[in-house]
């Protein structure tokens, strides 16, 4: 193999490409080729670094310098300064929001600093298409210990020691659940990979199938050594299909290295590997409706018991593992649960990834321990709030989770901690809100998703969910009524309670946590007709502070409607009739002079901000 | 028009122009041939034909380039690929750009007679009810169709894939593809119709040239897609789920793409746009169809963008 002096790896994830990466691709190869570095620097693509909003980004080594952002035009500059004139090219290095120094060393910054990378061992550091570059990095090793060394018993011996817990959301012993279906005897087994991530907000399975699609094989192909499985499917959503273009791939060059297929490197067991596209159904994740996707039928749950270990797909013993589970059975196997408890707390153990995104600064996927507190993912990792807002509340857990309010901040990350809070780690979406966030009209949001995908089957999921979305409905357009909270709080006990599968029993979470943390913002739009985010329009009047106006004339050009009158060194003022509360002025005010008021507001203003200031200063002491 | 068909036939060989010319002209077709593409967009500039016959394989411009033109600037002329090579990919590629049917090469008379008896046809037929749907496909698709089937006849669980290639191939579900992958496969009608309605990728409306698909995740929320989705819908004077008159532009929700970084998130057909507020989405649909500008300023009036 050639040495080359620099190895650039260019992200090629499904953000970086929007972004623009095989533009800079081509940049780069021609100004490679220009300046006649072709010996000197090697150029390869990675899948998502995680990074996603500094996209597309690219990784020097073994400088191990980061720049992002790039566009084809930067690329002349950029490899003068870089690689003929040895300088860091300060323009496109990462910045502290804060500060003004740049921070060119990946191990410096923030965002990477905290993270301790397992499941996204091989991200930005190898070529997904490309197998050689998995197997040079350890790959298919686990595989090869498992299936030339290792008993059935000893392998689910070392994940269940692990403390390895299933990552798609429910947080089951992954050890446990296949010794079950081992100990099931049956002349056909599958295993199976859910890979339909539906969360809206989580997108870490995508990642890993896209930029490390071999992790998941070998889990697969150790899991099924472990179950004495002899055929397997990856389920994946039609929408990722990027992810499926690699999987396939992988697949092909697996079985084409005999890691995959018939007497699999010559040990005499057999396992044959598919993928099977679903169809965008969010019920599918649950693992009876996903099983019945695979049989070609309407995705529906059924109950348990039989569970799938004794009767799943095609009632034969089956066993599910979600994408980001799989990817961290290889490392297990070679390195020991011990060194998997090394991170983590006694009853969850090691890494979990969080697709982190909304309102702060940097968006993207974080690795980071068990038990690390929220805070530290969302001020560190996540240097910050956006634009300097407020922070409200971080919701975990897509529509099965909940919102988790400042004063929850300092958990610590783990499966028990986060459910006391009435949230779900789930599948790791985590996003970040500020206060320019409404509560009830979020709540609104998730039930708007899980009542459009409650599958039908029972009815108080099916029409308890309709119900909580008519009522949210309701209080954000100003329709709402004082018992209207004890309804939802009634009904959402009921429908978890009375609900068959995971998603009509964690469906009305999202009401829940928000009625727990934030009553007072549901009391203030049912009682004073009032959204203080300014985000439900029937709720709202906005209003010029005439004091802070500095008549610059910003919000006056910029209203769609022109409901803003005054002129130079006069303050403006609004005309209520003609305002349509499209938020347009609130937006563009520099001098935070708009105000947002209750719908058809009277009185003083001075006098209702000012009591709420002192309220706040008082709920913020207690 | 004339009353006779007019047919161009296009390929690089004059041999095989001169025998399909002698056999379609025998049965009363006025028939001309070009030699290569860039021949046939020029004759096609200055005379109009109900049918054009292309090679694929073919120097300079090749086949698939004549027909992307040809879609473009004379969408209602009839294309049938006459091709040596029918590979799956190349046959998916063109029946994507609309083509009416396929000839194999080399042709007997009888085929090639055949084949252009329907497509003259088929291009009659489409003239007459260019407005409404007509629930009939080009045979090339329909062959397609047959193949997909046969292809998992016997495969457990091999409904939802068939779905997905019929869709992939038809554009949308209509009831008579269910009702053939029905036969087909063996499964009841209301078997299918039942896994078509319970899943989101399935859509039993024709969609638009373009479909515009807008995320619906929590981070696109958070950052302001209903902005940019209400924009469109007003735009565009469709709703979600629904097509253009003019069948350009179809908007479809989809829950999270799993581009979280780049929220709020939109993908026209297969390419993926980022960060888009009200304007820059206005801008990019324009480059798909200028008009969309017009009305889109026309709106602007109403409702402007926020001021970030």
């Amino acid at each position: 193999m050639e040495k080359f002096r620099k190895n650039l790896v260019l992200c090629a994830g499904t953000g970086c490409v929007a972004g623009g990466s095989m533009k800079v691709r081509d940049a780069l190869r021609e100004e490679i080729k220009k300046k006649g570095l072709e010996k000197d620097i090697n150029l390869s693509l990675a899948a998502c670094s995680g990074s996603c909003s500094e996209g597309p980004v690219l990784s020097v080594y073994p400088d191990e310098v980061f720049y992002q952002k790039l566009t084809a035009e930067d690329i002349p500059k950029l490899v003068e300064e870089h690689f003929v004139n040895e300088r860091l090219y300060e323009k496109l290095i990462m910045r502290e929001p804060e500060e003004k120094s740049s921070i060119p060393a990946m191990k410096d910054i923030p965002f990477f600093r905290y993270q301790v990378l397992r499941v996204l061992r091989n991200k930005g550091l190898i070529d997904p298409e490309k197998i050689e570059e998995y197997i040079a990095r350890d790959g298919y090793q686990a595989a090869a210990k498992a299936l030339t060394e290792m008993t059935q018993e000893d392998i689910i011996k070392v994940v269940k020691d692990s403390g390895l817990r299933g990552r798609g959301g429910a947080g089951f012993p992954t050890g446990l659940k296949w010794e079950f279906a081992s100990k099931v005897s049956s002349d056909v087994k599958y295993m199976l990979c859910n890979g339909d991530e539906g969360d809206p907000g989580a997108f870490m399975d995508r990642s890993v199938m896209e930029a490390d699609p071999h992790s998941v094989i070998e889990g697969m192909i150790i899991g099924a050594k472990a179950i004495g499985a002899h055929n397997g499917y990856i389920y994946v959503r039609a929408e990722y299909p990027l992810a499926v273009k690699r999987l396939q791939m992988a697949i092909d060059m697996a079985t084409e290295m005999g890691l995959l297929g018939k007497d699999i490197l010559g040990t005499g067991f057999d396992f044959e590997l598919e993928i099977y596209l679903g169809a965008g159904a969010f019920v599918c994740g649950e693992e009876t409706a996903l099983m019945r996707s695979i049989e070609g039928k309407r995705g529906m749950p059924r109950p348990r018991p039989p569970f799938p270990a004794q009767k799943g797909l095609w009632d034969k013993p089956s066993v599910l593992n979600n994408v980001e589970t799989l990817a961290q059975i290889a490392p297990i196997i070679l390195n020991g649960a011990d060194w998997y408890r090394t991170l983590g707390t006694e009853k969850s153990a090691g890494t979990k990834v969080f697709a982190l995104t909304g309102a702060v600064n940097n968006v993207g996927l974080v690795e980071v321990p068990m038990g690390i507190p929220l805070r530290t993912i969302i001020y560190d990792i996540g240097a910050g709030m956006r634009k300097g807002r407020k922070f409200k509340a971080v919701q975990l857990g897509g529509p099965s989770g909940g919102c988790i309010p400042e004063g929850l901040l300092d958990i610590p990350v783990t499966y028990e901690d986060i459910v006391a809070t009435g949230a779900i780690i789930g599948s790791g979406g985590m996003v970040v809100m500020d206060d320019n966030t409404c509560m009830v009209g979020t709540a609104k949001f998730f039930l708007g998703f899980t009542a459009d995908e409650s599958c039908g089957k029972c009815v108080p999921c099916r029409v308890g969910t309709r119900i909580l979305l008519d009522i949210l409905t309701d209080i954000t357009e100003g329709k709402g009524r004082e018992e209207d909270m004890a309804t939802l709080e009634d009904l959402g006990r009921d429908i978890i309670a009375t609900s068959l599968c995971g998603l009509g029993q964690t469906a009305p979470n999202p009401v829940l946590t928000t009625l727990r943390y934030f009553r007072d913002e549901y009391e203030s739009h049912i009682r004073h007709k009032w959204c203080k985010a300014g985000v439900c329009r029937d709720l709202t009047t906005f209003w010029i502070d005439e004091k802070l106006c500095k008549a610059c004339g910003a919000c006056l050009r910029a209203c769609p409607s022109k409901a803003i009158v005054g002129e130079k060194k006069v303050p403006h003022k609004i005309i209520q009739e003609l305002c349509v509360h499209c938020r347009t002025c609130y937006e563009t005010c520099k001098f935070s002079s708009i105000k947002i008021l209750p719908a058809g507001f009277e009185g003083d203003p001075y006098e209702l901000l000012g009591s709420e200031a002192k309220g706040e200063a008082k709920g913020g002491n207690e | 028009m004339a009353a006779e068909p007019k047919i161009l036939i296009v390929d690089d060989e004059l041999v095989v122009i001169k025998s399909a010319e002698r056999v379609l002209k025998s049965e009363g077709y006025v028939v001309e041939g070009a030699l290569g593409g860039r021949e046939a967009i020029l004759k096609i500039e200055q005379d109009s034909y109900d049918l054009v016959f292309t090679d694929l394989k073919m120097p300079e411009v090749d086949g698939i380039t004549l027909i992307r033109w040809i879609k473009k600037s004379r969408p209602s002329t009839g294309i049938v690929i006459i091709t040596g090579y029918p590979s799956q990919d190349t046959i998916k590629e063109a029946l994507e750009l609309g083509i009416i049917d396929y000839v194999p090469k080399p042709f007997t008379p009888a085929v090639l007679l055949d084949v252009t008896e329907r497509a003259v046809e088929w291009t009659k037929g489409k003239k007459v009810e260019e407005e409404k749907m007509t629930e009939k496909f080009p045979p090339a698709m329909e062959a397609e169709l047959e193949r997909v089937i046969s292809e998992y006849r016997k495969k457990p669980g091999s409904l939802i894939p068939v779905l997905q290639r019929a869709q992939e191939i038809v554009g949308y579900l209509p009831p008579m593809v269910q009702k053939k992958i029905s036969k087909g496969l063996n499964i009841p009608i209301a078997e299918v119709h039942s896994v078509v309605s319970f899943y989101s990728f399935f859509t039993m409306n024709p969609r638009g040239d373009h479909n515009i698909r807008v995320c619906l995740g929590t981070a696109c929320y958070v950052r302001g897609i209903e902005g940019v989705l209400g924009k469109i819908k007003e735009t565009l004077k469709i709703d979600i789920g629904e097509t253009t008159e003019n069948r350009k532009f179809s908007i479809e929700g989809v829950r999270c793409l799993g581009a979280c970084g780049l929220a709020p998130v939109m993908v026209i057909d297969e390419e993926t746009y980022g960060a888009m507020t009200p304007r820059k989405a206005m801008e990019i649909i324009s480059h798909y169809d200028p008009s969309v500008m017009s009305a889109a300023a026309a709106g602007a009036e109403m409702m402007d963008e926020k001021g970030e």
